[in-house]
This record gives C-alpha cells, structure tokens and sequence, in this order.
C-alpha cells in the first residue's frame, strides 16, 4: 500500500496538489485522520485537561471540594520555607542513589546470563519474577523482612553475628531499606533489557577486536558498554520519571512517612496535602514544580545523550 | 477536506459531551426498572464486606423500591477515593464520614443536614451513644453541638486488656476491674511481670508494648494535659502536666524497661508478642475481638491506669454514615443511613459478625451482659469508655489532623530515650501551634465560602 502511494508520489506542485485531491489520498487520511483520534482525544481528556486544571488549581486554595478562591503565588511562596517539603525533595533524591546500583547490578548480571551458562532460562525467570509481582504485596513482604525483631533480614544478619537495627523506624536506616527493596524489585527488568542489547551486539565486532589484540577490559570499554548506551539512557530516563514518584513502597511500608519524615517522598507529601489535609491547591503546586524539576532532568540527559551520541557507520 | 475534519471533529464532541453528561448523571442511577438506586461507599475488610452486606439485603427487602449498589474499599484508599468522588460531583448517595472531615465536608455543601431526616424517622437518639451522636453535630464553627449531618456507624472504644493466664501464672492478683490502677502501681506490676521465663539470658516477657498513637492520648487525659484548649486555637502540649504524661510513657521503655526497646521491638512485634501470650498488657479495641477470640490464653478488660486526676481516661473513635447533599432521593438515603446506624435487625447482623459493638446503648447493655459470651468477661468497660470517660483524638475536631500528626512524626527521639519530653513539647509546641493556626485559617475561608 505504502509503496503504491510513494510509486505515485508526483514531483512537481501542481500535480501534488491534484493527488490530493485524489480519492485514495483523501481515503487514506480519514482512515489515518480517525486512527489517532482515540488516542489524540484521549491525551487531551486525560493528561492535558487534567495537567491545566492542575495549573489552574496552583493557583488558588482550593481544598478538593469547594470553591476555588485565587491566591496567586501564596501555595509558591509557602513552599519556600516548608521545612516537610524541601525535606520530602530531598528524601526522593536520596532514594535515587538506588538507579546507578540497580543499573550496574543488572549489567553485571546480565552479562553473566548472557554467557549461555547453564539455568540461564531458571535464572532470568527468577530475577524477572519480583517485577510483574503487585508492588503492593511486595511492600507488604519487605516490610516485614524488615521487621526489627522478628525481620527476615535481622535474623540472617545475626547468624553472621551483627544486631541489626529496626530497619524501618529509624531516621539513618528507613530510606537505605526501601532503595533495597526498589533495586531488587526493578533488577529483573533492567537485565532483561540489557540482555536483549549485549546480545545483540554483532559478533564481528569481537572478532575484528580480537584480531586487533583486545583484552576482555577493552572489548567491554570499547563495544559492549556503548552498544548498551540506548539502553542505559532509557532506563537513567525512566528510572528517574519513576523515582520522582516513588509512593507506593513509602506509603505501604511507612504509612506515617517515617519517623520525623525521614522517608517521605514528594509524591507522598503531595497526597497527604491533597487527600489529607484539604489543601489541594497547595498539592497541585507542589506537583507543578515537581513536573518542572522532572522535566528539567530529563531535558539534560537528552542534551547530554545527543552530544555524546554516535551512529554506526 | 476541512468541512470533513469540521464534521467529525463536531460528532467526536458530540459523543464527547454525551458520555460525560452520561457519567456526570449516573451518580444516582436513576430508577431503573422503577426501583431508586442508592450507591452506599463504605470501607474495610472481608468481615465488614459480609456484615453490611447482609444488613444492606435486609434493606432491601423490607424496601422494595429501593435498591443499593456498594462500593467498598480498603481502609487505606477510602479517603482518596471518597475525594476523587466527591471532587469529580459523583459522591456516593450515602458513605461514611470519617470525623475529621464532618467539618469540611459540611461546609463545602457535600453532606446533607439530616437532622430532620432523622427527626421524623422517630429514633430515639437517647438510646444512642451521645459520643456518637455528638461527633457528628455541627454548627458552623464547631463539632459536637447543631444540626446533625451524619450518625455514628460505630464507636470504637480502646480499652486496656490484660493477660490473665500470664497473671495467674506468676501468682500477681488480678486487677480489679472497677479500680484502676495507679500509675505506680500499673509500672510496679509491668516490672514484675517483664523477666526470662526460659533461663536463657534474655528476657522474652514484657509488661508493656503500646503504641504511642494510641495509648499516650490515656495517659496525658488522665494526668489533666491535653493537646489542644477547648476552643480548638492553642495547642497546649507545653505543660508540665503534658511532659510529664509523656515523660511516663517513654520511660516505660527506657527507665523502667517493661516495653521492649526499639531495637528489640516495634508497633507490629509488640502485638505478636501479645499475641503469643508474652506481653501482660496490651490495648483492646471491639474490632479486636474476632481475633482475640482465638488467643490461647484468657485475656480481660480493665480500665487504663490514672495518673495525678485519679481518673482514668481513654480514647474512643467514631466512624459515621452521612447522606450527599446533592444526592436524588434524599430522603431514601437518610432513611438508608438510619437504618444501618440504629435498625435492631441490622445492628443485630453486624454484631454478631463481631465487626462493631452495638450503637444502640440497650442493645449494648445486653450485649455486655450476655451470659457465657466468651472472653472478654468485661464487656462492660467498652460501654464505660463509650459512656462515661473516654474522648476522641485531638485532631478529629480541627478543620485538618496535620498539627496533631507532627507531634507523631517527630516523636521517636523522645521514646528512644534521646530527649526529653519536656525539651521535645517545648520545642514542638510553636511548629503545631502554626500548623492549627493554618487549619483555622482555612477554616475560616470555608465558613466564607460556605456563606456566600
């Protein structure tokens, strides 16, 4: 079909415009023009009205359910010296530290899967099995793996002789405990992908290092490592999207946002403010600056990927 | 080509705006096949989800006119949800009202005043808890006297339970259920009952193991110290009378050592050990019962110790149905929520799924006084916390809970044993002091708002 039209496809202007006016061409963009409706309608109902309103909303003191009075810049101002907020940011960033260790663990094993070892098959259905199980049970298990007297975790620790702490009440331990359990749970996922791209990678390559006299530390360096750079890239992207809105693990596994808010996210303040304590105008706020501060990442790793980026020639 | 984009650009809106008119609408079904159908939301687990079901068929079949679609929830997303619902103009016909959002709710217009629902329906509210009743009265500025815009679902009583077997086996006489215990007295029994029952070293038996949420409220009463004056506008935890409730209560862990530490300890373990019979203390609320009945040891109820009043003082909750104001037969709705609050029949089924103690005080005092009706002995001190000294939380009563849950959220070091509570209430006090001052300023706006 494509190629038909591209068969047709005329040079010069007048002609072009007459195609246009062709049955076919008209034909094929409804067809096309109805295709992306759903999804165009879709975006708009669901993401952008919803994205506006939100702006709109940061503007006011609306609690959630009443009126909407227009406030102006007071939610923004508030932000400033809220003590909850900025240590909320701070909690989210903190608990980022998990997206480097989950990536290079999952490179490492995924490299070692990828060796054709004997259980390869065993092995990635074993570290894939946490990522399709509900997040919501998985808190639930953690939480009590993390259980200071009765705890899984503290009970492993003390057959190698160490007393381990209350994981999940104290303020130094809450948020290393919760970058664990995310780690583990997103491990199988981020291996899977960089399975598919280290093997993927031509076996030329290597045998073209080879002959040149490469070691193992420069064909990794110089033609696994960059072959798995999309890869990387899409997972830095989405890890950080993700883990700006860390909720779920926080609000299951320390429903009070942890002693003296020691684990306490964004998002989860957000919700607090929102659903809580009537304040969704100052919520929404909240969320539009954290919308900014994601977009702002995520504009910096395109830039720095575009830089960096190379094409096979 | 335009023309056509024009067209289907003008029937995509069309459909648009049918499906949300549709959505908007459907919030009181409508009657179909001539029946009124009322959308009931409410929350909980699987024996709450049997309980009202069963009462909501009982509804149903002594009203034939009426159906009743349940959406239920877990305790966890009610308020969201509830919110989402409300905030998009699809609030539940009838729902239930957590008590510290009568006020919001009330103001914003999303509860009906059903004082002259219930008027006429000819309950007799006497005969129902006034604490329950009362949480749900409001007059514009405060809860607890006006029109009546919802009716308690339950009261939850938190009363101190006790160890009996443990009691006798250590041969400490029982505590007498009409005496409280004096704080020293209670901190002198813990300290004989928290020892090494094994010989090996460690002590694997505690007097105490409370969580601070919801004990601490029954010390600091008893000791004449509250969080807040009686206006709602000062917090008034910086007192002596407060750190030194508060002081008592950390102590349990850190001085006197009858609660495990944090580090051998936390709220979860503390009701497994009471679980497996190795804390003498440990509070009971209704909801408890069902899994208690299963202990396999004997447990009984007692009032909690009193401090410098010589009262004891202990907190007792409230969940309420309320009826939307917006909703399309208010008077069906109502009439839904008083059956579910004070019908004997109903009330009946939802006791003996052993959800909830009975709101309806004659059914209760012949619950309380049923004859071999299993542990605990003394149903009776449920009734008394209900009837005669128990009180909501704090923070029920403002406009929002976010002052009151600071003192919570910054509380560890004080029961770590880090600071002391008299440093801590100082040191807190001015933090929630603006926190209600933000409450009532927003407050303040609804009352404008609801004015206009």
């Amino acid at each position: 079909m494509e190629s038909t039209v591209k068969d047709k496809a005329p040079v010069d202007g007048r002609k072009k415009r007459r195609a246009h006016d062709s049955s076919l061409y008209k034909n094929e963009h409804r067809v096309a023009f109805l295709m992306i409706l759903p999804p165009v309608i879709g975006f708009l109902i669901f993401t952008l009205f919803p994205a506006a309103y939100a702006v709109f909303a940061s503007f006011t003191d609306w609690n959630g359910i009443g009126q909407m009075n227009w406030v102006g810049l007071r939610n923004f101002q508030v932000m400033l010296t809220d003590n909850y907020f900025w240590k909320s940011l701070w909690n989210t960033f903190f608990m980022m530290i998990g997206i480097p260790i989950g990536l290079i663990l999952s490179f490492i094993l995924a490299s070692a899967l990828s060796r054709g070892l004997k259980g390869t098959t065993f092995f990635r259905t074993i570290y894939y099995i946490p990522v399709i199980s509900s997040l919501a049970a998985i808190a639930i298990m953690w939480q009590w793996a993390y259980n200071g007297d009765y705890g899984l975790v503290n009970q492993v620790l003390a057959l190698v002789g160490i007393k381990g702490p209350n994981w999940l009440q104290n303020v130094h331990t809450v948020k290393p405990a919760i970058v664990a359990m995310s780690v583990w749970k997103g491990l199988g996922y981020s291996m899977l992908l960089y399975l598919a791209a280290i093997q993927s990678v031509p076996q030329t390559f290597y045998e073209a290092a080879e002959l040149d006299g490469a070691n193992s530390w420069q064909k990794f360096k110089n033609i696994t490592w960059p072959m798995c750079k999309p890869v990387t890239f899409f997972l830095v992207i989405t890890n950080i999207i993700g883990g700006s809105q860390l909720f779920t693990e926080v609000n299951i596994m320390t429903p009070t946002g942890g002693s003296e808010f020691s684990s306490a996210t964004i998002v989860w303040y957000i919700w607090q403010k929102a659903f809580k304590n009537f304040q969704m105008g100052y919520a929404s706020a909240m969320s539009i600056i954290l919308g900014i501060i994601i977009f702002i990442v995520t504009a910096l790793q395109f830039y720095q990927n575009r830089r960096s980026d190379y094409k096979l020639g | 080509m335009s023309k056509f984009i024009h067209k289907v650009m003008l029937g995509a809106m069309a459909l648009l705006s049918v499906g949300l008119l549709a959505s908007c609408g459907s919030k009181s079904t409508g009657s179909a096949n001539g029946k009124h159908q009322l959308t009931f939301m409410f929350r909980g687990g699987d024996a709450e989800k049997k309980a009202y079901g069963e009462a909501i068929k009982a509804y149903e079949k002594a009203h034939k006119d009426v159906s009743v679609k349940i959406i239920m929830t877990s305790a966890d997303n009610y308020a969201t949800k509830l919110q989402a619902a409300i905030s998009g103009n699809k609030t539940p016909d009838v729902f239930y009202v957590e008590q510290n959002n009568l006020m919001a709710y009330a103001d914003n217009g999303v509860l009906r005043d059903i004082s002259k629902d219930v008027k006429d329906s000819k309950v007799d509210l006497n005969n129902i808890w006034k604490y329950g009743v009362d949480s749900y009265r409001y007059d514009g500025k405060q809860v607890g006297k006006g029109d009546l815009y919802a009716l308690p679902k339950d009261v939850g009583p938190f009363a101190l339970g006790y160890n009996k077997t443990m009691f006798e086996k250590n041969n400490i006489p029982l505590p007498d259920k009409d005496k409280a215990y004096t704080w020293e007295e209670f901190v002198k029994v813990a300290q004989k009952l928290t020892k090494d029952t094994n010989g090996d070293g460690k002590i694997d038996q505690y007097g105490t193991g409370f969580n601070v949420v919801w004990s601490l409220p029954a010390l600091a009463w008893s000791n004449g110290a509250d969080w807040i004056n009686k206006d709602k506008t000062k917090v008034t935890v910086n007192t002596p009378k407060f750190a030194h409730a508060l002081q008592e209560f950390a102590d349990l862990q850190n001085k006197y050592h009858t609660t495990p530490s944090v580090k051998e300890s936390q709220s979860l373990d503390t009701y497994q050990r009471w679980m497996q019979g190795q804390l003498a203390f440990f509070p009971v609320g209704p909801w408890d019962l069902p899994t208690y009945s299963k202990l396999k040891f004997d447990y009984d109820l007692i009032p909690w110790p009193t401090m410098s009043t010589g009262k004891p003082a202990a907190y007792v909750g409230s969940l309420g149905i309320g009826v939307s104001k917006k909703t399309k037969y208010g008077k069906d709705a109502a009439d839904l929520a008083i059956y579910l609050s004070t019908n004997r029949k109903a009330q009946q089924i939802l006791v003996d799924n052993m959800i909830q103690i009975p709101t309806l005080k004659d059914m209760a005092n012949k619950w309380a006084n049923e004859k071999d009706h299993g542990k605990p002995e003394n149903r009776q001190e449920f009734l008394d916390i209900v009837e005669k000294y128990g009180r909501g939380l704090p923070g029920a009563t403002t406009y929002n809970a976010e002052w009151y849950d600071m003192f919570y959220t910054d509380i560890q070091p004080v029961l770590d044993g880090k600071k002391t509570a008299a440093q801590f209430v100082k040191e807190e006090q001015p933090k929630m002091q603006s926190k209600l001052d933000a409450a009532n300023q927003q407050k303040k706006t609804a009352e404008a708002t609801a004015g206009k």
